[in-house]
């Protein structure tokens, strides 16, 4: 990284940061004015953050010479300009429009900052934009052409006209932002924005009120707004900073660091305590003088080691808490997804969020976002029917999909719930037989049906459209979940509906594992899917084909030995197993270790950018004694225990 | 003498900067530029299933560093590690990875003229990540392109892993 006074690369990263958030908002502002045309209620506010959000965009756009971005977004301003005056009215065509504009514009934010290709329709799209705004600007050059500030501010003051007022704020803030330019330029304090230089007692007594009027009603105007608006209060005064995540990885590791000379000091502390016990009971007499001066010292660093203990506790965690972000980062973007999907389908959808606030890990927010959009995109196309359908059905024209997202222990829990048809198994069936999945004389239960719907390649719908159909999707989500730790499951009522739940462990980089040591190196496994462990005596072991099982409360568990899967040799014990049962979605595994070595909170290093993918290994952690041990990957086990052992157990049963 | 004479180089920039190490009864030098250090042999927890020169990963200041033995990586017997031996640690891109030699020399400035392309005859070995030989004297240092050493590896290990899943 270079020292350079103005870093470009860290503007435009900043600029990209902050024009994502703010299309986001804008997107966010504009499915509310979708709704508003509906209803036909205005809420001034919204305009107005439309138009801050334009404007801020069109200013970082214009800073950094990215012309086209400020071109487009002082065109879409104007457009909002309009609204806000009052000049033209809230239609559909102006929603579009906007949505249209909001799209492009994101497209060129993007073409500027990694230098892509800038998208294209976009002559066709201003024409059509001038054309629009053209029949309402020729009556809005009076405001155009206004004499000054002053005139507005009498209206505000007078009409008590909301929108004229947030305009005024804006040019005041302008204003601000020029005195405070020529402050620094100069180094004196300047004191009026306006054209007029004589230091006379009347401007400065006019400028007062100019620039306090205007917030009072801004004020006003954003207090019943924040109630029910979640954008509204995000956007409130939260003193942040925007910090790069491999800085905060970095940190992280360097706790970890600390962490792990903390056990050692504590370590010292407690033996050379245990030492001086130890000689001080045996009454040894060659202690004398030094034992004098050594045992208060040993007492201090006791102390001392255990405050450092909690010291760096309270710093991991609290790094760990600044990793965590609300849930609502990811869907933001959704209401503008399902708005265009229900859109394209001709379906009426109503989606409904709730706990936006859980906050997780940062890594699996970013992960999280792809499979929940394929869910949803699947609740639309799939789910919801038709408003025929519907209204047939007895149902509301409109279907409703809630997500929600919030906390269960260690797990955050993230639902898409949809009122629509349900899975229809009949069809699942139908279409499992033609891609030869499953045989017609094959009696599967639902819930084995609804599982088919995660196998690659599969579909039910009669037509494959660009939303879903094409077979990709559950399998992709089920994968994506899957690699992110979690659990996800459907359940589904014919008629009524079917919901979507994922569960995801709230942080990836710390878990309370199982050490146990195979061959002389330790292992960890991660306790979350560790349901017991015992010991098993041989005649216990009986085989199924080759495979080692054993019979746990009338459940036939298949083993896996470690150290044969990772073909690390070593000599077995003739006459007992020591097992460690893991599950994972009702599967059972019994995997065969030498010994355990007890529970232990471990901080996860990935392995797999440092020596490639290995199967069945996860990751790996560094232990107290600063050793390496490498996580089990239990997931990666246990389907490869079933691929090998479903034969067997089917069998086995079979008896 | 000698220092004059590569001080005369090193302000003509001529000379190339190698860390040289040895190998059995050869010596070998990286880019000065793709070393970040050198530390003592620790303790290598091995990695199941890794591919065979991957020796295993070491834990250097709470960061895992994955860990190539270069004997086994250019078909050479195997050795105990001694005192002498040392974990060369290189940084290639943005990654780290350390290598095992047998002991680290010195840091040498070769003239640049000193340098000659590898010999056809060292085909064998997979001469895509010997880059030349630097002459010093009598000593003939074979001069290693990191990125390519590496590289290749990793192509090769990618083989392993997919060829090892069902």
């Amino acid at each position: 990284m270079s020292d350079e006074l103005f870093n470009r690369e860290e503007f435009v990263a900043y600029f990209r940061d902050e024009a994502e958030e703010l299309l986001q908002q804008i997107d966010a502002d504009l499915l509310k004015l979708e709704e508003c045309v509906n209803t036909g209620q205005t809420d001034p506010e919204m305009i107005n953050s439309l138009f801050r959000a334009l404007h801020t965009i069109k200013g970082s756009g214009g800073m950094l010479g990215f012309t086209d971005v400020q071109g487009l977004a002082h065109k879409l301003e104007n457009l909002c300009d309009l609204l806000r005056k009052d000049r033209m009215p809230l239609s559909e065509t102006v929603v579009d429009l906007l949505f249209h504009g909001r799209d492009l514009l994101t497209d060129y934010v993007e073409s500027a900052v990694t230098g892509a290709p800038p998208p294209s329709g976009v002559a066709e799209y201003t024409s059509r934009l001038d054309q629009f705004v053209a029949i309402y600007e020729e009556t809005s050059h009076v405001i155009e052409g206004r004499t000054g500030p002053e005139l507005k501010f009498e209206d505000a003051a007078g009409g008590a006209e909301n929108k004229q007022v947030s305009g005024a704020e804006v040019d005041a803030f302008e204003a601000e932002v020029a005195r405070l330019l020529a402050e620094a330029e100069t180094g004196q304090p300047v004191a009026a924005p306006q054209p007029a230089p004589e230091p006379a007692a009347p401007p400065p007594a006019a400028e007062a009120p100019a620039v306090e009027a205007p917030a009072q009603p801004e004020g006003a105007a954003a207090k019943p707004a924040a109630k029910g608006q979640d954008a509204q209060k995000r956007g409130s005064i939260h003193q942040t900073i925007r910090v790069d995540i491999e800085r905060l990885d970095a940190l992280l590791n360097l706790v970890g660091e600390l962490v792990i000379n903390r056990t050692r000091i504590s370590d010292i502390a407690n033996t050379l305590e245990r030492l001086m016990n130890d000689r001080a009971t045996a009454g040894d007499s060659t202690m004398g003088a030094s034992h004098a001066i050594v045992a208060p010292l040993a007492k201090d660093l006791a102390d001392s080691a255990a405050l450092l203990a909690r010291t760096t506790n309270e710093i991991q965690e609290s790094i760990m808490k600044v990793r965590m972000v609300p849930i609502g980062q990811v869907f933001d973007r959704f209401p503008r997804l399902v708005r265009d999907v229900a859109k394209a389908r001709g379906k009426e959808v109503q989606l409904l969020i709730s706990g936006a606030e859980t906050d997780l890990d940062k890594t699996i927010v970013d992960e999280v976002g792809e499979p929940l959009m394929h869910l949803l995109r699947n609740s639309v196309d799939h789910g919801i029917e038709p408003p025929d359908v519907r209204q047939q059905r007895g149902k509301g024209r409109a279907g409703t999909i809630r997500l929600n997202a919030y906390h269960e222990g260690n797990q955050i829990i993230i639902e898409v719930t949809d009122d629509g048809g349900g899975i229809d198994l009949d069809k699942v069936r139908a279409r499992g037989i033609r891609q030869g999945l499953i045989s017609s004389e094959d009696r599967l239960t639902d819930r084995e049906l609804i599982e088919l719907i995660f196998t690659p390649g599969f579909s039910t719908a009669e037509v494959i459209s660009d939303v879903s159909g094409r077979g990709v999707g559950m399998d992709v989500v089920k994968k994506n979940i899957t690699r992110l730790k979690g659990i996800f499951d459907v359940d589904s009522v014919s008629g009524q509906g079917t919901r979507f739940t994922i569960k995801l462990p709230l942080t990836l980089a710390i878990i309370q594992a199982l050490l146990v040591r195979v061959v002389d190196e330790l292992y960890a496994i991660p306790l979350d899917s560790v349901i017991e462990s015992q010991r098993v005596e041989m005649p216990d072991v009986r085989t199924v084909h080759g495979h080692e099982v054993i019979t746990l409360r009338g459940q036939v568990v298949p083993l896996v030995r470690i150290a044969d899967f990772f073909e690390l040799g070593g000599a077995r014990d003739p006459e007992k197993v020591m097992i460690v049962i893991v599950g994972l979605q009702g599967r059972q595994v019994g995997l065969v270790v030498d010994s355990f070595e007890g529970e232990q909170e471990i901080v996860i290093k990935p392995l797999s950018d440092v020596v490639g993918r290995i199967p069945g290994i996860s990751g790996a952690t560094i232990l107290g004694n600063g050793s390496i041990s490498l996580i089990i990957d239990v997931h990666s086990l246990v389907s490869d225990a079933y691929v090998s052992g479903k034969a067997a157990r089917a069998e086995f049963s079979g008896v | 003498m000698a220092d004059a004479r590569e001080q005369a180089q090193q302000l003509s920039g001529e000379v190339v900067q190698v860390v040289s190490f040895r190998l059995g009864g050869e010596e070998y030098g990286v880019d000065i530029s793709q070393v970040q250090e050198i530390i003592r042999m620790v303790e290598i927890t091995h990695v199941p299933r890794a591919p065979h020169f991957m020796e295993g990963v070491i834990n250097l200041r709470g960061q895992l560093i994955p860990i190539i033995d270069l004997r086994t990586r250019f078909g050479m017997p195997r050795i105990d590690a001694t005192k002498s031996t040392r974990i060369v640690v290189t940084e290639i891109g943005n990654k780290r990875v350390g290598i095992v030699v047998d002991s680290v020399s010195e840091v040498l400035n070769i003239p640049i003229e000193n340098v000659e392309d590898a010999p056809e005859m060292v085909a064998g070995v997979g001469t895509e990540y010997i880059q030349g030989v630097g002459k010093m004297g009598e000593r003939l240092i074979i001069m290693l392109d990191l990125t390519m050493v590496i590289s290749s590896e990793e192509k090769q290990a990618l083989e392993t892993v997919e060829g090892a899943t069902p």
